[in-house]
C-alpha cells in the first residue's frame, strides 16, 4: 500500500544478480514534490535500485509503481515516456557527440520542436557555463561541467521525477555545492528528486527524507532531519574519518 | 593492368567496394558490440539478386541498385528481428555464433538455388574506358565511386541530422544511457541492421559487375574483408572503417602489383593481424575510447553438466571398440572414422574455446598444419607414418601456439576474428610456399597409414587405430581438466582479470592450452593426410572450423565426453537419415543457430 501523495514507490522488492541477492524486501517511497535521499556504503545496492526504477535491471519480486501505475514490465524508453529522467553514475555523457547534441538527446522523447529550443535557451541560464562549450565534444569537458550537461540533458524531458546516481562523486568542494544547489532550484520548480548518495551530510543538507540501505536492507529511514541527529547515521556516516 | 595509377585506381574502386560492407559493419558493431559474420552472406545475396534483376528482368541499372538495396535490407531486418533480437539477454558469445549459424544458411540456400558454378553478371554499362594521365578508368569505376560517395553523403546526413540517427550514434556511445533518454534500442537495430544490409548487397552487386562474375565462395572473403577494414579503422568507428577500407584496397592493389595475384589475401590478413596486436582499437580509436569487449568472461551459458556414470562410459567404449569384429558395413566404419577424426579436433577446440574461453575460429589452420608436417616428413624424408603423425602434432602444437600467441592478450570477438585470420593466412602461406608445400598443386601419393612397418588399409585398422588414438587423447584431456591445471584454465576463462589478479599468468596457461589442443588437432590433421592420400591449401578449410565448431557447442562447452558425442551426432546423423551431402552444410548452419537459442549449454552441458 503506498500514500496517496506517493509518486514513486518500491514495496518488497527483491533483486537478483544470478546467484547472488542484491535487495532484500526493498521499500522506498518518494512523496510528490520531495527529494529523498538513499544511502549506503559501496556495494550496499545503491546503483541497482536505480536500475530498477529505470527499469535496466528487473526485480524477482515486488512492485514498483509510479503516479499510482506499474512500472514492472516496462522497458526503459517507456518508463522514461511516463516521466522519469535520470542522471547516471559518472554521468555517463555520449562521449563524441557535441555538448548541444547531448541536452537535446535529453528531449529526445518530445517532439515539440520550438519548446525544446526554448527549453535549451532555459538550460543556459540555469547552467551559464555551457553557453561557450555547446560545440565542443562532451568528452572533453571537466567532471564538473559534465554533471552539469548531464543535469541539463536530465531536465531537458521535462520530467516529473528526476533520479540521479550519485551526483557529488568526484566534483571538488565548489562544484559539490553547486550541484546541490541546483537540485534544490530543480525541486523547487516542481520536480522530485530521488538521489543516491553515499555523501551523507551533504545530502541530508537538502533532501526532504532518506533511507539508509545496508548490503540491500533497509536499516534506518525518516526525515531527513530526525536522521541528521540520529546517533547511529552519525557514526556511520558523518563520522568523518571512517565513512562506510 | 600496367601503371601504378591504374593499380591506384583498382585500390581505390576495391577499398570502396569493401567500405560498404565495413561501414555496415562498423554500425552494428558500435550499437551492439557485434561482429556480423553474416554480413558476406547479405552482399552474395545481393550479388544474386542482382543478377536475377540484370539477366532475367533485365531491369535498368538505377532500378537494379534499389531492388537490390531493398531486398538486402528486408533480409537484415530479418535477421535482426528473428536471429537476433531473441538473444538478447543471453550470453555475449551468443550472437556472434548466431550470426555465423545465419551465414551458413544464407549461403547454402543461394548455393541449392542457384547451384555453387559461378554467373556472369553484366555490368549494364558501356565497355570503353577513357584515359586519365597515365592510367585508364570505365564508367563502372566511376559508378562504384559515385554509389560509394552518395552512401557516404546519405548516411553522414542520417547520423547527423535526422532523429533516428541521433538514437544510433547515442546508442553507440552508450547503450544504456541511451536508453535512459527514451530511445528504443530494438528501432535502433533494425535501422542498423537494415542500413547495413542495403548497403552490402548493394556492395556485392557492384562487385559482381566489375569481375562480371559472382559465385558463392564471395561470401566468406567479403566478411573477411569487410572485417579487416573495418578492425583497421577502429570497431565501431563509420569514417574509420572507410579509410580502412581504402588502405586495405591499396594495401591489395600494390600487393598484387609487386608479388601477384595469389597474395591478395595474405596481404589482407597480415595487415589485420598486425593492427590487432600493434593497436588493437584500430588505426584511428582515440587513447581514451573504453575496450569495446565487456571484461570478464561469461561467453559460456552457465549449467550443470549431465554427469554420466563411469560405467556407462566404458560400456560405450567398449561397443566402439569392439564393433569392427560385427559385421557392420564399410559405410558405417567410415562414417565412424570421419567422426573420430572430427572428435580429436573437436577435444581440441573444446579445451581452448570452451575450459579456456578462446572461441577460435580458424582450428582447421591446426588441422593443416598437422597434415602437412605428417605428409611431408613421411614422403620427403621418410618417416615411418606413425612418428610422422606424432611429429604433426608436435608441429601444430609449436606452430599454432606461436601463431597465435600474438592476440593471447585480445579478447572475446577479437581472438575469434584474430584465429579466423591466422587461419586463413596459413592456408595462403601453403598456397604461396610452393618450394616447401608444392603451392596449387597440393601433395599426392602420400603413403597410407602405417604402425611398426605393418600397413594399416583395412577400414578395420583404420577405425581401431582412430578410435585409440582418440580415446587416449580424451583420457589425457580428462586428466589435464580435473589437475590444478584445470582449475587454472577455468579461472581465466571466467574472469581474466581477477585470474591475473590471484597471480596466474595468463599467456603462459593460454599457451599451455593451445599446445595441448594443437597437438591434438595436428594429430588428426595428420592421420586424415594419409587416409586421404592427396590434401592441398582447401583441403582443411573455415567451413571445417565451424564445423568444430558446432560440434564443441553442440556437445557443451569444455565437455570432453560432449566433444566426442558432438562429433558422432554430427557426423553420424546426416548419415542415418541419408542426408544429401548439398544439404549438409546448411543443416549444421540450422543445428547451430538452434542451439545457440534453444540450448547454449549443448547436450551435455558446460563445464
Ligand atoms: N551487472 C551485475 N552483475 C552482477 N553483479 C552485479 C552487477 N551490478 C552490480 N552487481 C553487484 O551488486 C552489488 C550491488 O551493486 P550496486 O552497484 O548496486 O552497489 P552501489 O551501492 O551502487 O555501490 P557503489 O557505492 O560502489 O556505487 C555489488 O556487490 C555488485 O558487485
Ligand atoms: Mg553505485
Amino acid at each position: 500500500m503506498t500514500a496517496p501523495d506517493a509518486l514513486l514507490a518500491l514495496s518488497n522488492v527483491n533483486t537478483f544478480y544470478g546467484q547472488a541477492q542484491v535487495h532484500f524486501d526493498l521499500s522506498i517511497t518518494v512523496a510528490r514534490g520531495h527529494i529523498v535521499c538513499l544511502l549506503g556504503g559501496n556495494a550496499s545496492g545503491k546503483s541497482t535500485t536505480m536500475k530498477i526504477i529505470l527499469g535496466l535491471v528487473k526485480p524477482r519480486s515486488g512492485e514498483v509503481t509510479f503516479d499510482g501505475a506499474s512500472l514492472i514490465g516496462l522497458t526503459t524508453p517507456q518508463i522514461v515516456r511516463r516521466g522519469i529522467a535520470s542522471v547516471p553514475e559518472a554521468r555517463r555523457l555520449f562521449a563524441d557527440m557535441s555538448v548541444r547534441e547531448n541536452i537535446l538527446m535529453g528531449a529526445f522523447v518530445r517532439n515539440d520542436r520550438e519548446a525544446i529550443a526554448q527549453d535549451l535557451d532555459r538550460m543556459l541560464t540555469l547552467f551559464p557555463k555551457l553557453g561557450q562549450r555547446l560545440s565542443q565534444r562532451a568528452g572533453s569537458l571537466s567532471g564538473g561541467e559534465q554533471q552539469m550537461v548531464a543535469m541539463a540533458r536530465a531536465l531537458m524531458s521535462r520530467p516529473r521525477m528526476i533520479v540521479m546516481d550519485e551526483p557529488t562523486m568526484g566534483l571538488s568542494p565548489l562544484y559539490v555545492d553547486r550541484v546541490l544547489e541546483l537540485i534544490r532550484t530543480i525541486n523547487q520548480e516542481g520536480v522530485s528528486v530521488f538521489m543516491v548518495e553515499q555523501n551523507a551530510s551533504l545530502a541530508l543538507e537538502i533532501a526532504h527524507e532518506a533511507y539508509v540501505l545496508q548490503t540491500g536492507k533497509i536499516v534506518l529511514s525518516g526525515s531527513a532531519k530526525a536522521l541528521k541527529d540520529d546517533p547511529r547515521v552519525r557514526d556511520a556516516y558523518l563520522g568523518g574519518s571512517e565513512a562506510a | 593492368m600496367s601503371s601504378w595509377l591504374d593499380y591506384t585506381i583498382n585500390g581505390l574502386i576495391v577499398g570502396n567496394v569493401y567500405a560498404l560492407v565495413a561501414v555496415g559493419l562498423a554500425l552494428i558493431f558500435g550499437v551492439s558490440r557485434l561482429i556480423n559474420f553474416a554480413q558476406g552472406s547479405i552482399y552474395l545475396v545481393g550479388a544474386y539478386i542482382g543478377w536475377v534483376a540484370v539477366v532475367q528482368l533485365h531491369t535498368p541499372l538505377p532500378l537494379t541498385i534499389i531492388v537490390v538495396a531493398v531486398a538486402a535490407a528486408l533480409v537484415g531486418l530479418i535477421i535482426e528481428r528473428f536471429g537476433l533480437r531473441p538473444l538478447q539477454n543471453s550470453v555475449r558469445i551468443a550472437p556472434l555464433l548466431a550470426t555465423i549459424g545465419i551465414s551458413f544458411v544464407l549461403d547454402q540456400l543461394v548455393m541449392l538455388t542457384f547451384s555453387p558454378n559461378p554467373r556472369a553478371l553484366p555490368s549494364q554499362l558501356p565497355d570503353v574506358r577513357f584515359q586519365v594521365g597515365g592510367g585508364t578508368i570505365g564508367p563502372l569505376d566511376l559508378l562504384i565511386a559515385g554509389v560509394g560517395l552518395t552512401s557516404a553523403l546519405l548516411l553522414f546526413v542520417f547520423l547527423r541530422y535526422s532523429k533516428l540517427g541521433w538514437a544510433v550514434r547515442a546508442a553507440s556511445q552508450d547503450r544504456d544511457a541511451a536508453m535512459q533518454m527514451g530511445v528504443d534500442v530494438n528501432r535502433v537495430n533494425q535501422a542498423v541492421f537494415g542500413i547495413a544490409a542495403a548497403l552490402g548487397g548493394v556492395s556485392g552487386l557492384l562487385v559482381g559487375m566489375y569481375y562480371n562474375q559472382i559465385d558463392t565462395a564471395m561470401s566468406l572473403q567479403a566478411t573477411l574483408k569487410g572485417v579487416v577494414a573495418e578492425v583497421v579503422g577502429g570497431a565501431g568507428n563509420v569514417p574509420g572503417a572507410v579509410i580502412g577500407s581504402l588502405l586495405l584496397g591499396l594495401v591489395e592493389s600494390y600487393g598484387v602489383a609487386v608479388f601477384g595475384t595469389s597474395y591478395r589475401n595474405l596481404f589482407a590478413f597480415l595487415l589485420l593481424v598486425v593492427v590487432l596486436v600493434l593497436r588493437p582499437n584500430g588505426l584511428f580509436a582515440s587513447a581514451r575510447q573504453a575496450p569495446p569487449e565487456p571484461l570478464t568472461g561469461t561467453f559460456i551459458a552457465p549449467s550443470r553438466p549431465v554427469r554420466i556414470p563411469r560405467w556407462a562410459l566404458l560400456a560405450a567404449t567398449a561397443v566402439f571398440a569392439v564393433l569392427p569384429f560385427f559385421p557392420v558395413s564399410f559405410y558405417v566404419l567410415q562414417t565412424l572414422i570421419n567422426a573420430w577424426l572430427l572428435g580429436m579436433l573437436a577435444l581440441s577446440l573444446t579445451l581452448v574455446a570452451g575450459t579456456i574461453g578462446q572461441v577460435s575460429l580458424g582450428h582447421a589452420a591446426l588441422l593443416a598444419i598437422g597434415a602437412y608436417t605428417s605428409a611431408l616428413l613421411s614422403l620427403t624424408l621418410n618417416v615411418p607414418v606413425g612418428l610422422a603423425i606424432i611429429g604433426g602434432g608436435l608441429m601444430s602444437a609449436a606452430l599454432g601456439t606461436a601463431l597465435i600467441s600474438p592476440s593471447f592478450r585480445l579478447r572475446g570477438h577479437y581472438v575469434s576474428i584474430a584465429t579466423l585470420a591466422i587461419g586463413e593466412i596459413v592456408s595462403l602461406v601453403i598456397l604461396n610456399w610452393e618450394s616447401v608445400t608444392r603451392g596449387p598443386i597440393g601433395i599426392s601419393g602420400i603413403p597410407p597409414l602405417s604402425l611398426f612397418g605393418y600397413e594399416l588399409i583395412s577400414p578395420n585398422s583404420i577405425y581401431g587405430f582412430s578410435f585409440v588414438v582418440m580415446v587416449v587423447l580424451a583420457l589425457l584431456q580428462g586428466r589435464l581438466l580435473s589437475s590444478h591445471l584445470g582449475r587454472s584454465f577455468r579461472a581465466i576463462r571466467d574472469d581474466d582479470i581477477a585470474a591475473r589478479a590471484y597471480g596466474l599468468s595468463l599467456n603462459r596457461y593460454k599457451s599451455l592450452a593451445f599446445i595441448f589442443g594443437g597437438f591434438a588437432a595436428g594429430v588428426s590433421g595428420g592421420i586424415a593426410a594419409h587416409l586421404y592420400s592427396y590434401i592441398n591449401h582447401e583441403t582443411f578449410n573455415t567451413q571445417q572450423s565451424i564445423l568444430a565448431l558446432t560440434v564443441v557447442i553442440l556437445g557443451g562447452l569444455g565437455n570432453v565426453v560432449g566433444a566426442i558425442v558432438g562429433a558422432v551426432a554430427l557426423v553420424g546423423l546426416p548419415e542415418v537419415f541419408r542426408i544429401a551431402a548439398e544439404y549438409r552444410i546448411l543443416i549444421y548452419g540450422i543445428v547451430l543457430l538452434l542451439l545457440v537459442r534453444f540450448r547454449p549449454q549443448g547436450l551435455l552441458g558446460t563445464i
